[in-house]
């Protein structure tokens, strides 16, 4: 009975830390994307040579 | 105005998924008859809902494109940003659905999968816009946008078609359902509000979320305009 | 409108009788398809009967993804569809044409396998064989202009071999299931087909109406 709490409170966890895993790297994802658009219009702002 | 609202919104997000955290984990009780593992509910139903409600944000943005793509060209590109958006996101929110499900699933009725009407609906959905976005991906040129809101709608109109053929299905060869009586299973007020507080959290989540990535869409096709420009005032 | 549609359809026809490279390759791939079945599956007595419909319609799929990825690649070669997108006539009856004779090349295909399906399979029709008459081309007629329509959107892609199949089986999905659940009703006796037929015509006429109305689009996009 105690063996089955356990489980159940591992696939909890474990349900839980995919989906913030999922999420995070999401959102850490659209933040390279954030920066990379900045760089491009930083250099298209820049008068051209 | 503006700046207050941005940096409030992300902060009240923050403190409704602590709430819903809190709600999900120490509050509410366990399930009579499926226990502590019943708890993944309130992180997997408000992701499905989120996941559903980004996919139909998608597919307006592709309808919005195709209607405007030649009288308001602008108007035209927001639509595209939001379906791209929508799209993205909503497939990040399904991901959520389809790896919390089965372990929810394994736990609470003994198998990981079932190919009943609605997992096989999320599954088709979730390949769905993972080939849209393929396609996004894949396809060249200013024509891409028609071609990927045209997929969109194609696969927004199946998708309906799936759950029903699939409901037909297992009408004449019954096979397990998932969380058929998670719904009645919520009797427990304490159980419905804790839902109802992750729901909202996970809404603003995936609000937040969308909105960055509209923005970083929106960027993004600004700088290609240019570029796009500049390459032909350079072949002039 | 039906003289453009017999012009490209006579055209396709006549150009795929004089090489027949897409029902030769089709044929090949499709029993290739069913020769990787047999010995993954095992196929025997009743369980022979009951896999016969979706190894039928997967390798059908499979045979048919190959002929529809160069479906387009020869207009493109010869300009026609700059000559289409010039002349008055709308887009549709190019893409008609196009379904029609791929629907007619897939058809030779089944047709010329169902022996070889009876024979490996050892199978004997239990409920209304003529039903099958039915059932099959309306499953064709699915696969072939979702697909005829999803080739020509993926030419442009850079993966398009790869892109055409990726967006067209999830989207295929449903029709698959009825052309399954039906042939293998049909071929079992175990339950009515006639609901998966139902759904089948459905599935077509929504699809093939969306198809046409939203083809121009596709082919004229800039």
């Amino acid at each position: 009975m105690d063996e089955r709490n356990i489980l159940d409170h591992q696939f909890v966890v474990a349900a839980y830390t995919v989906t913030w895993v999922i999420q995070l790297g999401y959102l850490a994802y659209l933040g390279l994307k954030w920066r990379s658009e900045k760089r491009n219009a930083e250099r298209k702002s820049r008068p051209a040579r | 105005m503006k700046k207050v609202l941005l940096t409030l919104f992300p902060l009240v997000t923050v403190l409704l998924m602590v709430q819903g955290y809190h709600q999900a984990i120490y509050v509410a009780p366990d399930d009579a008859m499926q226990g502590y593992v019943f708890r993944i509910i309130y992180y997997h139903v408000p992701s499905a809902s989120v996941a559903f409600l980004f996919f139909f944000i998608s597919l307006i943005g592709s309808v919005g494109f195709l209607a405007f793509r030649r009288s308001s060209p602008n108007r035209a590109q927001i639509a595209d940003a939001w379906a791209l958006a929508g799209a993205e996101v909503g497939v990040v929110f399904c991901t959520v659905v389809l790896t919390t499900g089965p372990l929810w699933g394994r736990r609470a009725w003994g198998i990981w999968w079932t190919w009943d009407a609605r997992l096989t609906t999320t599954l088709v959905l979730w390949l769905i816009y993972v080939s849209y976005l393929l396609l996004r991906r894949f396809a060249a040129g200013p024509q891409m946008q028609t071609l990927a809101a045209v997929l969109g709608i194609f696969g927004a109109l199946d998708v309906p078609i799936v759950y029903m053929s699939n409901r037909w299905w297992r009408t004449q060869h019954p096979a397990p359902v998932f969380g058929g009586d998670q719904d009645s299973g919520m009797k427990d007020p304490t159980m419905v509000h804790a839902l109802l507080w992750n729901m909202l959290a996970w809404f603003c989540w995936g609000m937040l979320v969308l909105f960055l990535r509209y923005q970083v869409e929106r960027r993004h096709q600004q700088y290609a305009a240019i570029e796009a420009r500049e390459a032909l005032e350079a072949s002039a | 409108m039906s003289s453009t549609l017999w012009t490209h359809l006579a055209k396709d026809l006549r150009i795929e009788w004089r090489s027949k490279d897409a029902i030769n390759s089709m044929l090949f791939f499709a029993l290739l398809v069913v020769v990787l079945f047999s010995i993954s599956f095992d196929p025997r007595g009743a369980f022979a009967q009951q896999i016969a419909g979706g190894v039928l319609c997967v390798a059908t799929m499979f045979a048919s993804v190959s002929a529809l990825n160069q479906a387009w690649a020869r207009e493109i070669r010869h300009q026609v569809m700059d000559a289409q997108r010039m002349a008055p006539a709308s887009g549709a009856e190019l893409f008609l044409a196009k379904v029609l004779a791929n629907f007619l090349f897939v058809s030779i295909v089944q047709v010329a396998l169902a022996p070889v399906f009876l024979v490996m399979y050892n199978l004997r029709v239990a409920g209304q064989a003529w039903l099958l008459a039915l059932v099959l081309p309306l499953g064709t007629w699915a696969l072939v202009a979702n697909g005829t329509f999803f080739a020509a959107l993926a030419i442009r892609s850079r993966n398009r071999e790869l892109l055409l199949p990726l967006i067209l089986f999830p989207i295929f999905l449903p029709a698959l299931l009825g052309m399954v659940q039906a042939t293998t009703s049909i071929l079992t006796g175990d339950s009515d087909p006639w609901l998966w037929i139902k759904m089948l015509t459905g599935y077509d006429i929504i699809f093939t109406t969306v198809s046409l109305l939203l083809f121009d689009v596709v082919f004229h996009a800039e």
